[in-house]
């Protein structure tokens, strides 16, 4: 089916609830309807093969200043109507809220297609022996490599469209794969594990190999660790650990934690809040990005936004709501956000990154001589808290002595605290790696002065 | 929920190729939340899940397709799909269908739509007033309702057919209070497999209320010590260790990958002699409990370990098939998008014989956990870091200053080993737990609980 055919179903069904809309009501309506195939491979045969079609609606009406939210996974007429005069109902229930609004329509960002003739080309066993190729690949690299815990290859493709009685009418189609795999090592009886990917827009592009062999370097860098010595030394974050670091931070910067008294950067526009090497951007309309769209989950089309710039806050990520409550300060940066069509828009981050520095991480080691390589953050989101700003979680990694890699370390802890961090940043890495935690998280080499490693 | 005659054609089609089992789940499921935050009554969310699941399954290989349609042809095409993923020459049939009626039902005494948006909306207004009115330094409420009844149908090719409907309810408090610059946290958030009655158990007012207490009481911790230390886990405050690192290691497709420090150990000893524990779901109204599980084997109480010698693992169809042990009625799936997999229903520790204030007192310097937050566990290594959300230093046997911002990193083993204390006490909480992109309700519990020494990483 082409991309416009898709689209063009989904807006009809659109369509005909926003018509449905009476004077003096709002309606918007969301709809989804996604394709997924996920593989998975085990001891060189396919353990699970799994084939979805996801297809559902969500209506938001809004009177009175209040909205209510319904939804459905059954597109019959019958359940449409049902749907829509529930959310009728439940907009009787809630507060009112003067910044409640719908967003007026504006013309959609141009992000290019994000849809690829190339994802149909692909035959099932072409995904099938990805994935076979994806496990043998880990389990080839023997030694200390004991086995997979999972090895997965996964599509998706999406049409997602929205319309609303305020005259926004858009849709638009993406396709995602991915493979990724947990490798297992062992040494001594003791075991450990990491994880490698990769990901693309079709499954021609998707490196393999490349995926298998991170699992494997990342799975054996940190086995036979002990614990450390408690020590107050800098800490080198790897790409994936940062990105981890900066899915907590987002959760702060985020216009909705900060007017509901839940974020450490509230009233600090305009502050220095980290060093002065960082940059902090959310880009919605990033070409190729793991989040990037033409529009966010309101229909508000997506923007770049600047939100730390050589360590000053610039500002935070909205939604309609939320720049609405702003007052006129304020618009929506395009970060409307649902966690599919069951839940009303919040806001979160599109594509979120450091700006990469020039330094790659080896020069980055030799820089900190002795320190700690950090490369799995454990009980992050117990322990990184977005509104204390503490931060104190267990980690594994290796020492650095010398400038280089040296003894493995498990069962220890970094505390601090996230403003410490932010401004004890001594350098950044050039080595930029999208990730897709939580949408897509940009994480690079990250060198933190004085952070407390405990161990026994 | 699908008559006999659909049950037949499709099962039949997803034998077309070459599955020796097929499988069809289909669930209704309604759900409810209603959220109050920043003073007002945000969000009133209802909707309505209607899917099945196609599963066909040979040997330890697995297809599955899944369809938002319960028409015959929507469910063909998807038994067609599942079908195409174990290609080959028919090896099986549809049995006789006979209908499998759970022995114990969780049945809501009064169903959660009983009561309107308004009269939810009252309910989270009501646990807000009482969280607001505990001190000055509230600063912020959220409160949430959350209510789901799902209708199970299970049928397969061995000629199983059977239906359930479980209610679930649960009440969330969080509760922001600052001071002085430093700001803290508190939660209390009760929930059952049963209806409305959960507001018998819990009034609204007393969990708002005591939300804020624990927020407030926190703005007089001080920071947390760093290093090994004795640490007594109140009771219900330490289950969700002992789910993260004993539990999900005995879950047994982690066992079977080899993934898990205790696959290979029944009849070892994995702990000390003093603790045992179980994975029930059949404790009447818990919030993990289920007549059935999602592949309609009766759910169970299974020990895990028994005086610290390793028992029993939690399985599923094609697990238990695997590690030849029986199937323990722990396949549970978040819904009919998702393959079943192995999951803890209601998990515990048992209680034990000391006298809990007698453990207290017994420690000369620890920390007493009165709750542990988030934790995360590597199933392979049982390395565990868990956040501590609340807690006491207990010096010279007695609890004092509250502390914040640890956590405690080890080992499941290595805790399981130097648990040297079990009070004759018993608490429990609720969760929900994930794995694998999946979310499912779990329960955990425990009885006071010393350890002898463990890594405490503080900020102080």
């Amino acid at each position: 089916m082409s991309s416009d055919g898709d689209a063009e179903a989904l807006l009809g069904i659109l369509d005909g609830l926003v018509a449905r809309a009476r004077v003096g009501e709002g309606v918007e309506a969301y709809g989804i309807d996604e394709a997924q195939l996920t593989i998975k491979a085990y001891d060189g045969e396919v353990e699970a093969l799994s084939s979805a079609r996801t297809r559902g609606v969500g209506i938001r009406v809004l009177r009175d200043a209040r909205f209510g939210y319904a939804w459905t996974s059954d597109l019959s007429d019958t359940a449409l109507a049902e749907t829509l005069e529930a959310a009728r109902r439940n907009a009787s229930a809630t507060g009112p809220d003067e910044a409640n609004v719908l967003p007026e329509p504006l013309p959609p960002t141009d992000v290019g297609s994000l849809d690829d003739p190339r994802f149909a080309e692909v035959t099932p066993e072409y995904k099938v022996a990805l994935a076979l190729r994806l496990e043998a690949a880990v389990r080839r690299a023997g030694g200390a490599i004991k086995g997979v815990d999972s090895a997965s290859y996964g599509d998706d493709r999406a049409t997602v469209g929205i319309a609303s009685s305020t005259g926004i009418r858009a849709a638009t189609t993406r396709c995602d794969t991915y493979v990724v795999v947990e490798a297992l090592a062992e040494a001594e009886g003791a075991t450990t594990s990491a994880y490698g990917l990769d990901t693309a827009r079709v499954a021609q592009d998707l490196d393999v190999d490349g995926a298998a062999a991170e699992a494997v370097r990342r799975a054996l860098l940190v086995l036979g660790g002990r614990k450390p010595e408690t020590d107050r030394i800098p800490v080198v974050f790897d790409p994936f650990a940062t990105a981890e670091v900066l899915g907590v931070l987002a959760g702060a910067l985020t216009a909705e934690a900060v007017q509901k008294g839940r974020s450490l950067f509230a009233g600090k526009v305009g502050q220095a809040i980290g060093a002065e090497r960082l940059t902090l951007v959310d880009d919605g309309t990033l070409p190729g990005g793991l989040s990037t769209m033409p529009w966010d989950d309101e229909g508000v089309p997506t923007s770049r936004t600047l939100l730390m710039e050589g360590g000053v806050l610039r500002g935070y990520l909205h939604n309609s709501h939320t720049a609405a409550r702003d007052g006129t300060t304020s618009t929506s940066t395009g970060n409307a956000s649902r966690a599919g069509f069951r839940s009303p828009p919040g806001v979160a981050p599109s594509n979120l990154h450091l700006l990469p520095g020039e330094a790659p991480p080896e020069a980055l080691l030799a820089d900190v001589g002795n320190g700690f390589y950090c490369q799995r953050l454990m009980g992050l989101h117990s322990g990184a808290n977005p509104v204390t700003g503490e931060f104190s979680v267990g980690v594994n990694g290796v020492m650095v002595r010398g400038g280089v890699l040296a003894e493995p370390v498990r069962e220890a802890t970094i505390a601090g605290t996230l403003p410490a961090m932010l401004l004890g940043v001594a350098a950044v890495g050039s080595d930029l790696r999208w990730l897709p935690f939580g949408g897509g998280l940009g994480g690079l080499t990250l060198v933190v002065e004085g952070m407390t490693l405990a161990g026994a | 929920m699908l008559d006999d005659e659909i049950v037949r054609a499709v099962l039949a089609r997803a034998l077309d190729s070459g599955a020796e089992f097929a499988e069809i789940y289909a669930e209704q499921r309604d759900g409810r939340s209603v959220r109050l935050d920043d003073g007002r009554v945000e969000d009133l969310v209802s909707g309505r899940d209607v899917g099945a699941g196609i599963r066909v399954l040979r040997g330890q290989q697995t297809a599955y397709a899944f369809t938002n349609l319960l028409t015959l042809e929507a469910l063909l095409e998807a038994a067609g799909v599942a079908a195409a993923g174990l290609p080959g020459s028919r090896m099986a049939t549809v049995a006789d269908l006979r209908t499998v009626t759970p022995e114990r039902q969780h049945l809501a005494a009064r169903d959660p739509r009983e009561a309107d948006g308004p009269a939810l909306a009252e309910v989270v207004r009501r646990a807000e007033d009482a969280a607001r009115s505990v001190d000055a330094a509230v600063r912020q409420v959220t409160v949430l309702w959350a209510d789901s009844a799902q209708d199970v149908f299970i049928t397969n090719s061995e000629g199983h057919r059977s239906t359930e409907r479980r209610v679930r309810t649960r009440l969330v408090a969080q509760v922001v209070a600052a001071r002085d610059g430093l700001i803290q946290t508190g939660m209390d958030a009760p929930g059952a497999a049963v209806g409305l009655e959960l507001l018998d158990a819990h009034p609204p007012q007393d969990v708002g209320r005591r939300a804020a207490e624990r927020a407030v009481a926190m703005l007089d911790s001080v920071p947390a010590p760093a290093g090994e230390l004795t640490v007594v886990l109140a009771p219900g405050g330490g289950g969700v260790l002992f789910h993260e690192a004993c539990g999900h290691g005995m879950e047994a497709d982690i066992v079977a990958k080899g993934a898990s420090v205790y696959g290979g150990r029944q009849g070892e000893a994995i702990g000390s002699e003093l603790v045992s524990g179980v994975d029930d779901a059949t404790l009447p109204g818990s919030w993990g409990s289920m007549g059935l599980d999602d592949e309609g084997t009766p759910a169970q109480r299974t020990v895990l370990f028994d005086r610290g010698v390793c028992t029993d693992y939690m399985s599923d169809r094609l697990r238990a098939a695997k590690l030849a042990i029986p199937r323990s009625g722990n396949a549970r799936r978040q819904s009919y998008a998702h393959l079943p997999i192995p999951r803890m229903t209601n998990s515990f520790i048992l209680p034990g014989e000391s006298d809990p204030a007698e453990i207290v007192r017994s420690v000369k310097r620890g920390l007493y956990c009165d709750d542990l937050g988030g934790g995360q566990v590597d199933p392979a290594s049982g390395d565990f870091v868990f956040g501590v959300s609340m807690a006491h230093m207990i010096e010279d046997g007695e609890l004092t200053s509250l502390v914040r911002g640890a956590n405690l990193v080890g080992d499941g083993p290595t805790v399981l080993a130097r648990i040297d204390a079990v009070g004759t006490d018993f608490d429990q909480r609720q969760g929900v737990c994930g794995k694998d992109g999946q979310g499912v309700p779990a329960a955990l519990g425990n009885p006071t609980l010393r350890i002898s020494r463990i890594t405490v990483g503080g900020t102080a």
